[in-house]
């Protein structure tokens, strides 16, 4: 199809209704707009803004991130480290919300209840200050990090963690997330194994499949495919949740924002900007994984 | 049950053996104490870590993203002065006192004035700087106000949420309301906006935003309330770190070094081009 007939047949398929609609709403926005103008005493300073996402820097005379990309990079490596720690731990815990001993169904049921009633913020608090401090100390992982850190040749860890002085507290901030996230990981999971026909359990165990070889090559491969689109979402409501975890120093992209803000007085700037990078990353991963999606749908 | 000699001979050596074990227990207590402090886990890591908010211009971010203000020098020369490296964990202001009791950082250097409320969950030590909070007011909501009439059910203050001001406003102005912010900067923002009569912070933030924004904002009155020290902030039962940063300070006060700096950052404006302001 060109263009011009593209345009044509999107243009007849518009009534006038749908005019009238957007015509409302751009007056709606004009409105508060001038509202806000009129109210707001505030020197708009957008021109120094790309500063704090890129700068020349001339002691190394290169363009280097500023504190906004630090934090947006920092954001997606505790995303991507706790997606991973998350669909881990919430695989188990799907599993074992399915199995029949009851002792285990009843401590993931607990895990999973205390988890979803609790608001993520509290919850943070609670793991942060009881749990990860304890792990950390138990695995000296500080001790190990600041050797690290030391090193001259440390550019791949560099590279997957950023500094390796603030390690404890990234590490921290992805136990923290994982655990959180990995309630609702394990209920996509459990709806999914559930989903699938006890017949086909049924019938594995009829070939002589141990319960493990059962979950393994019969249920798990139907079960993690149905569930592929639920979890692209819980992935993407994980990188917005992860700006809860700024509360406990993470240097993400959130408390940056929140740096930036007190230290230039550009409060709206450094917030709107943050919105569009928070936006622009999950929406293009959401766009991701729907074509992802179309694909995996007609390969079948 | 009878008492014999043989029982009496048991219960003698048990006390014998129980009071020479004291002095043994009160040493091995004294040399864990020295063992198990700050000083110690500071020297062993080669890394004083020190909880900092944001606030200018005790600290904030440079143009480049780096940390720069009078906490960041005193927390520079410190480190420098242990042979340490420092390190500065920028924590949310509610959430710093929780995170040091947890042991996150080793000291709070962050303009923290001694309150008798804060002083019951951690310790402080000597003042390394002084500071009192006045009022910076809207223009246009507060004219020809006298101090008995920010006291007034209509008159709203703004302030950050768990900083000094938010426990002085209800003492001065028990009538007034009270708006809490995360953010020192979104509480002048609401006076700025109109939404707020006025904010208390500590000088000078008041008298530089009165001159960033001379049309709304002014600072009503010379007084200054409150007037307390600023101190380092350590977990409790630590006399070893609290000796350590008081001798510093004392030291850094007596050559004029502190007093130095804090007039660098409080009563000049040379840093303010490596800034946006």
């Amino acid at each position: 199809m060109t263009g011009a007939v593209r345009k044509r047949t999107l243009m007849k398929r518009l009534h006038w209704v749908d005019f009238l609609i957007v015509a409302v709403l751009a007056a709606f926005f004009l409105y508060v707009w001038f509202q806000i103008e009129g109210k707001l005493n505030y020197i708009w300073r957008w021109e120094q803004i790309p500063n704090y996402l890129f700068f020349y820097d001339e002691r190394t005379e290169r363009w280097t991130a500023n504190v906004l990309i630090q934090g947006l990079i920092t954001t997606i490596r505790i995303s991507i480290y706790a997606s991973i720690l998350a669909l881990i731990l919430g695989v188990i815990l799907g599993i074992a919300r399915t199995v029949t001993n009851l002792t285990v169904r009843m401590l993931a049921r607990t895990y999973l209840e205390f988890l979803r009633n609790i608001p993520p913020l509290v919850v943070i608090f609670i793991f942060y200050f009881f749990l990860s401090e304890q792990l950390i100390a138990a695995m000296n992982i500080e001790e190990w990090a600041y050797g690290v850190a030391r090193q001259e040749d440390n550019a791949v860890w560099e590279f997957f963690f950023g500094d390796m002085r603030r390690f404890p507290s990234l590490i921290s901030g992805v136990i923290v997330l994982a655990l959180f996230e990995s309630a609702f990981v394990g209920e996509i999971v459990r709806a999914g194994i559930e989903s699938i026909g006890r017949g086909q359990r049924e019938a594995a165990r009829s070939l002589g499949m141990s319960w493990l070889d059962e979950t393994r090559f019969i249920i798990m491969p139907q079960a993690l495919r149905k569930v592929l689109p639920p979890l692209a979402n819980q992935f993407i409501s994980l990188i917005k949740d992860s700006a809860i975890i700024s509360l406990i120093s993470v240097q993400d992209l959130t408390l940056k924002t929140v740096d930036l803000a007190n230290s230039t007085a550009m409060i709206f700037e450094a917030w709107l900007t943050t919105a569009a990078l928070y936006f622009t990353l999950c929406f293009s991963l959401s766009l991701f994984f729907r074509r992802l999606e179309a694909r995996g749908r007609s390969a079948h | 049950m009878r008492f014999s000699r043989r029982t009496l001979g048991v219960a003698l050596a048990g006390a014998v053996a129980l009071t020479s074990a004291i002095p043994a227990v009160a040493q091995q207590a004294s040399q864990a104490l020295s063992s198990e402090s700050v000083i110690e886990t500071i020297k062993k890591r080669g890394v004083i870590k020190i909880g900092l908010s944001l606030f200018v211009p005790w600290s904030m971010r440079d143009k480049t993203g780096e940390l720069i203000g009078f906490e960041l020098d005193v927390g520079r020369k410190l480190a420098a002065d242990m042979g340490v490296e420092a390190e500065f964990l920028v924590t949310s202001w509610d959430g710093i006192i929780p995170a040091l009791v947890a042991g996150k950082f080793d000291a709070i250097i962050s303009g923290m004035s001694v309150t008798a409320q804060r002083n019951l969950t951690i310790n402080f030590t000597d003042p390394y700087a002084y500071s009192g909070l006045t009022v910076l007011a809207n223009r246009q909501m507060t004219e020809g106000f006298s101090l008995e009439d920010f006291n007034h059910e209509d008159v709203v203050f703004a302030t950050r949420r768990g900083a000094t001001p938010a426990v002085l406003i209800p003492e001065l102005f028990p009538k007034a309301q009270m708006l809490q912010f995360d953010e020192d900067r979104a509480a002048a923002q609401e006076v700025l906006n109109g939404n707020a009569h006025a904010t208390m912070a500590a000088q000078p933030t008041p008298n530089r935003e009165a001159a960033n924004y001379p049309d709304t904002l002014y600072v009503p009155f010379d007084q200054l309330w409150d007037p307390r020290g600023e101190a380092f902030a350590i977990r409790k039962g630590d006399p070893d770190a609290l000796n350590y940063f008081n001798n510093w300070i004392a030291h850094s006060w007596r050559i004029g070094w502190l007093q130095e700096r804090h007039d660098y950052w409080f009563k000049t404006t040379d840093w303010a081009d490596q800034v946006t302001q």
